[in-house]
């Protein structure tokens, strides 16, 4: 080929990736709503659980802290900050403990009415007025009265009050100033609920921006920091770790890749050709997945491309058979056959990943499979041309041949390989920890430094048990809401007995139409209440005709259609009653939280009595769709094996060759699982990856290794081969492994130790036995 | 360096010499806790036709607490601990608010406290100070100076002679006021009936005592 023709194929390839980029970069959209990483449900009460984790208030809820010069300025500080953030659209809705009047607004003043208990206690007769108005006369003639007097002509007998009083939750922090604080009295307090969804990091990214600037602007002090806690502010900050250190570690890895790449081939032209299979395998993935699923997300992006690492060991294979007078076509028509069954394998195993049941898991599958099959492709047709016919021969090195001599001389303990395969199964099997990493938290881990912070934090504030929820189903809201009002003496025993510390449900802001009308109709028509209240004020030093207001709101309440739950859009009410009551697949689920849950079996009664009512464990249904969704990889991968084989099978027509191939790489799993697992590491989805990634790997290296048995040159070329892979994958993955970020450090660990064993195992198990004719 | 002093003192005299009263006034109604002084108070409402007056004990605790106990017509406890306002009245619950939400009553509080403590300069950090009368009937007069206070009390004046305040009164400016009359056992021993004017009058000194 000339060099024009060589010139002109190299622009055309780059200019075809040049334009495949620029189209995937206009289409692509990634997603980062880690839940795409996690089990689909089956049941609805998986749903509502992984609603829940996603979307549920929990999974919103910011816990903040404002700290660093005095409590008093802290307090005025706490103060702005949530006028602001009522203003700001990222956040459904926040307070600081604060029970403002100004929060209810004009058109739902009267419905004080109707959504107070009062009326279910008492009636607006003369004794009720009487004992009212009296007890107004001594706030009047208390140093509070400044407090409520603008307030009394319109609400004598403060319901409105009331009424903001029971919307405080049950559990409060210490007020001081008037604002959460907590019980040292150093930080104030509040809550947040944003609108983004916990696990969508970019929602949470601006509402983490918008935060903090409109804390700078309402500062008070200058000294003063906010902070703050929960699954939304951990979400933005592991994205923000994991990308920084990926991207350090990643560019550690490259600058560690050009130099290993520059020794062992000793030529700029190659190092740059070494890159355009592993370009053109990213490219054509994602525009593949993109294609298909629409979005990627950004895990996908993330591990796919950790996983179509193996195609850099593609190129490399040819480089190192390469040598002068040999025509690089020729090379790869003699390489291909063992190539391809290491693509089309590989290929074939994570196909398996299409019916995991995982969503990030099928795109993962279809990004690879693309990606290594257009990586194969493009290192049989379309690199060959470019590559110079010149090249130093490995099998000339001298140090290489000395090298294969020692490994020839190895014993080859196939015994050995045996035990060590039944003492891993063993240790496994007897080992009585746990194997796997069932928490969901552990596929989105947050240090522990951090979580134990949030969780002191939700002591302090009282926040709702993250762990236990009463789930109410019914045919509508009404039906919903009654069952929850009718929850509240039996919930309130449990107060009592301490069993529990408080709980919410959406009744408690909202009563049902039922109740609402009930105590419509026992105010009093217009002309007998202004009776009883001039009777009451008999003798009393109030003004006559002060309380027109009042009698105007009453007359006004009692005109009132009740309130349902679509009424309360844009009120304070909205966001509370939201999250605690929905609407899902035509029924509604109303949610009963608790705070301070000590016993939960003291709540079996009132899941068994009630119908339609049941405890929801978040963390033991966490547990089981993990543990299912592990058993339904399980057996994806179990099938990817029996495919793996077949097809090595078929390209080697051999049952000895295809167990020396696959030998290396099913005892290297079972290596580094078990030491994992004596290492105290819990299995997660990410070790599986690894494993999985580590495990093509080695069937790479098996098949070269397999094919070189006889030739003494082939053999060198093939070690050469083998060790620029194995060492540039061992390099990379090393560095990952010395992250502090967990995910990083498991991929990392787990196909580091997986390369180094694979190595050394396709060297000792793989050479046909007594055929290794050279050096004896 | 004697001569440095008395020259020191000299200009001192000098320059606050139209105050020098208020100083030395304010050093003689100092009381150091616990005190206990019998009050009545007087609150007139545009919401009420007749002023309410209650009476009870003042006390100002060796911590700093200060405690207004009211005993006739009912009984209610207000403690001020720091900025933590705790009101227990009898029938119902204690309820606790703090002073940011009051700011009248944190100036009555803190004029109140500073009186108590002799201590002008926290007095003069709130209030514009204006200081009338003799030693034998006096009256301090203090305005907020803060704008958001200014809105809820127009002025504070304290009346007294000698070493004893007399009368503690809070103009707010809606007209509202309230006048708590010190070392006074009942509403009987104040002017009847309770006209604003004749409160007003009694606290001045114009009749009785």
């Amino acid at each position: 080929m000339t060099r024009i023709r060589q010139g002109l194929l190299l622009a055309v390839w780059i200019a075809a990736l040049g334009v495949l980029g620029w189209a995937v970069d206009r289409n692509l959209v990634v997603g980062s709503d880690l839940r795409l990483f996690m089990p689909s449900p089956r049941t609805p009460q998986e749903r509502l659980l992984l609603e829940e984790i996603g979307e549920g208030p929990a999974s919103r809820m910011l816990l903040l802290t404002i700290s660093g010069a005095d409590p008093e300025s802290a307090a005025t500080t706490s103060r702005a900050l949530v006028a602001a953030l009522r203003k700001s659209e990222e956040f459904r809705w926040v307070t600081n403990g604060e029970s403002s009047l100004d929060e209810i607004p004009d058109r739902l003043l009267a419905y004080r009415y109707l959504l107070s208990p009062t009326l279910d206690l008492a009636a607006y007769d003369e004794s009720f007025l009487r004992a009212q108005l009296d007890e107004r006369l001594r706030d009047l003639a208390s140093p509070a009265a400044g407090l409520l007097e603008t307030w009394l002509p319109r609400d004598p007998t403060l319901e409105l009050l009331k009424l903001a009083e029971s919307w405080q939750p049950q559990i409060q922090p210490q007020l001081l100033f008037d604002v959460w604080f907590d019980s040292a009295g150093h930080h104030a307090l509040l809550v947040a609920e944003t609108r983004a969804p916990g696990f969508d990091p970019q929602g949470q990214r601006t509402a983490a921006d918008t935060l903090q600037q409109a804390f700078a602007s309402v500062r008070t002090a200058p000294d003063l920091t906010l902070e703050a806690s929960g699954p939304g502010a951990f979400s933005v900050l592991m994205q923000e770790r994991t990308q920084g250190e990926a991207q350090r570690l990643g560019s550690l890895a490259a600058a560690g890749m050009v130099i290993l790449l520059l020794v062992a081939y000793r030529s700029v032209p190659v190092l740059v050709l070494g890159l355009l299979p592993l370009v053109s395998a990213g490219l054509a993935g994602l525009a593949v997945v993109s294609a298909v699923f629409g979005t990627v997300h950004g895990i996908t992006l993330a591990f796919g491309f950790t996983l179509i690492g193996v195609a850099q060991d593609y190129p490399m294979h040819l480089f190192s058979h390469q040598r002068y007078g040999l025509d690089p076509r020729d090379n790869v028509r003699a390489l291909w056959p063992t190539l391809a069954t290491g693509v089309a394998s590989t290929c074939v195993a994570y196909v398996a990943f299409l019916f995991s049941g995982v969503r990030g898991l099928a795109q993962l599958s279809v990004f690879t499979v693309a990606g290594l099959a257009v990586a194969g492709l493009t290192t049989r047709y379309l690199l060959p041309p470019l590559v110079p016919a010149r090249g130093r021969d490995a099998a000339e090195s001298e140090l290489l041949g000395r090298l294969w001599q020692r490994i020839a001389g190895l014993p080859r303990p196939l015994w050995l390989g045996v035990t060590v395969a039944m003492l891993c199964v063993g240790l496994l099997w007897l080992s009585p920890r746990p194997l796997w990493q069932d928490e969901l938290g552990g596929l989105t881990p947050v240090p522990r430094v951090l979580i134990e912070k949030d969780t002191a934090l939700r002591r302090e504030l009282g926040a709702p048990d993250v762990r236990y929820l009463l789930v109410i189903q019914g045919r509508d809201d009404q039906a919903v809401l009654a069952h929850a009002a009718g929850l509240d003496p039996q919930l309130s025993v449990l107060v009592a007995e301490r069993a529990l510390e408080g709980f919410d449900h959406a009744a408690r802001y909202l009563p049902t139409r039922a109740r609402q009308e009930h105590r419509r109709a026992a105010l009093p028509d217009p002309e007998v209440l202004r009776k009883s209240l001039d009777a009451a004020m008999r003798q009393m030093p109030f003004r006559s005709g002060v309380f027109a207001s009042f009698l105007e709101d009453v007359e006004r309440a009692r005109q009132l259609p009740s309130l349902g739950p679509q009424d309360l859009a844009g009120t304070p009410l909205e966001a509370r009653v939201d999250s605690l009551l929905f609407e899902q697949d035509g029924h509604w689920t109303g949610l009963v939280t608790m705070t301070g849950l000590k016993n939960p079996a003291a709540l079996a009664h009132l899941v068994n009595d009630g119908t339609g009512i049941t405890l929801l464990d978040l963390k033991q249904a966490s547990e089981d769709l993990v543990a299912h969704q592990r058993e339904r990889i399980l057996w994806c991968l179990a099938g990817a094996a029996v495919l793996l084989a077949l097809v090595v099978y078929v390209a080697l027509r051999d049952a000895a060759r295809v167990r020396r191939v696959l030998a290396p790489m099913a005892l290297t799993t079972l290596v580094v699982l078990a030491l994992l697992h004596v290492a105290g590491v819990s299995l997660s989805l990410f070790h599986l990856i690894a494993l999985v990634l580590a495990a093509g790997l080695g069937l790479d290296y098996a098949l070269f290794f397999e094919r070189a048995a006889d030739d003494p040159a082939e053999q060198r070329r093939t070690l050469h081969a083998v060790l620029v892979c194995s060492l540039s994958t061992l390099m990379v993955f090393a560095l990952l492994a010395l992250s502090t970020l967990p995910v990083l450090k498991a991929i990392g660990l787990t196909v580091a130790a997986g390369v180094v064993c694979n190595f050394v195992l396709a060297l000792l198990l793989t050479r046909p036995s007594g055929t290794s004719s050279d050096g004896r | 360096m004697r001569l440095a002093t008395v020259t020191l003192t000299l200009t001192t005299v000098t320059l606050h010499a139209a105050d020098l009263d208020a100083t030395a006034l304010l050093a003689r109604l100092t009381r150091p806790p616990p005190d206990t002084t019998a009050f009545v108070e007087v609150r007139y409402s545009a919401l009420l036709d007749r002023p309410i007056a209650v009476s009870g004990q003042l006390e100002h605790l060796e911590d700093g607490a200060l405690v207004r106990r009211v005993e006739v017509p009912y009984r209610e406890t207000m403690e001020l601990r720091g900025e933590n306002v705790l009101v227990d009245r009898a029938g119902s619950k204690p309820r606790s608010f703090s002073l940011d939400r009051a700011p009248e009553l944190r100036g009555m509080l803190s004029s109140f406290g500073s009186l108590l403590k002799g201590d002008r300069k926290s007095l003069e950090r709130y209030f514009v100070m204006t200081v009338l009368g003799s030693d034998a009937r006096w009256r301090i007069e203090l305005i907020p100076r803060d704008e958001k206070l200014k809105r809820r009390l127009d002025t504070i004046v304290v009346d007294g002679s000698l070493d004893r305040p007399r009368c503690f009164t809070l103009n707010e400016p809606d007209g509202d006021a309230s006048v708590m009359a010190l070392g006074v056992q009942g509403p009987t021993e104040l002017p009847q009936p309770l006209e604003r004017a004749s409160l007003a009058a009694w606290c001045s000194g114009d009749t009785g005592h």
